[in-house]
């Protein structure tokens, strides 16, 4: 994946259709193969109407909730590291897929960072679709190899004798950073909390802090 | 390493570990046909149509030049085209009709030529 895909200027060969404000080459075939298969009865127009709003519904806001749980229930926050998939089932929100999530704690040792080197695997059903960066040739090519630097770019600074992890994902296992909790949350709420949790703490890029959050306490 | 070995060892999508520049802090809302595309992934991968591998060795099958040149979800659109054809799902003839019927429906619409269907 180049940095070319984001400056080529769409200059599709069927000038008929690419001017602007109409639909594109690959729009057409994207409507296309969908009619074709809807017409072959392999899938429902439904299905696809309906997974568009599934995919609109996951948020990072979701993952928030996760967090904010464990870092208020120990008993929770066990089970969401044994199994991550099961314990993000018991808070309502369902997989649409068939991926396990395994999720990996921040402590003061150990500072865990979430990367898929080959495409661009992530925990899409507590996170929604990734960051365009996370897709991006730079984040993958160098998170496994000097994820400090990475990290620094983000204006995230790991002290040496904190150990950083990189966690490269697949089609099957997802990962979930779960990061430390802030000091000075000791009378937070589990919803004031949430609100302290972003996407990039989740992905590893950042820390949760008492300014990360959306809302001021 | 000579350039063509590096070639067989390291097929397009296997990046990890290379030298790049920095981090391109980009990020935004996708198309609409963008996200249709990424549902339709899903819908695909729910009917064990194509899977989430056979999607990533698709892409990977488009060569280093095609995916060097299109986005995201034009390389995910291709990817799926080719696959459907090589499991005899769809036949190439067969969606250029379709993508020029889908083509010739749209500029209609936009003409006000004929009072077709709406676009999903």
């Amino acid at each position: 994946m180049g940095p070319q895909e984001h400056d080529h200027d769409h200059d599709h060969p069927d000038d008929e259709i690419a001017q602007a404000g109409r639909p594109g080459y690959y729009e057409v075939m994207e409507t296309a193969v969908r009619e074709l298969l809807i017409e072959k009865r392999l899938i429902e127009a439904e299905e696809i109407r309906r997974q568009v709003e599934v995919l609109d519904s996951r948020t990072p806001a979701l993952g928030a909730t996760v967090v904010a749980r464990a870092w208020v229930d120990p008993a929770f926050k066990s089970r969401l590291l044994a199994n991550g998939r099961a314990a993000c089932e018991e808070l309502g929100i369902s997989f649409y897929d068939d991926t396990g999530l395994i999720v990996l704690e921040n402590t003061g040792q150990v500072h865990n960072l979430i990367v898929c080197t080959l495409c661009s695997c992530y925990p899409r059903a507590v996170l929604g679709l990734p960051p365009d960066w996370y897709k991006l040739k730079p984040y993958r090519a160098r998170a496994v190899i000097e994820p400090r630097a990475v990290l620094a770019e983000f204006g995230t600074v790991v002290p040496d004798d904190v150990e950083v992890r990189v966690s490269d994902s697949t089609a099957m296992v997802r990962y979930l950073v779960l990061p430390q909790r802030p000091a000075g949350t000791d009378d937070y709420t589990e919803e004031q909390l949430a609100a302290l949790v972003t996407r990039d703490t989740m992905i590893g890029v950042a820390p949760a802090t008492i300014r990360t959050g959306s809302t001021v306490r | 390493m000579s350039q063509t070995e590096q070639l067989l060892k390291r097929l397009p999508n296997d990046i990890g570990g290379e030298a790049a520049g920095p981090i391109q802090w980009v990020d935004r809302e996708l198309e609409p046909w963008e996200k249709r595309c990424h549902a339709l992934a899903d819908v695909l991968d729910f009917h064990k149509l194509i899977n989430t591998e056979e999607k990533r060795r698709g892409v990977e099958a488009l060569g280093a030049e095609v995916i060097g040149n299109l986005s995201y979800y034009e390389r995910w659109i291709a990817a799926f085209a080719n696959i459907l054809f090589q499991k005899g799902i769809l036949t190439p003839g067969e969606l250029a009709r379709k993508m020029d019927e889908v083509a010739g429906r749209w500029q209609a619409e936009s003409t006000g030529e004929d009072s077709p269907p709406a676009r999903p």
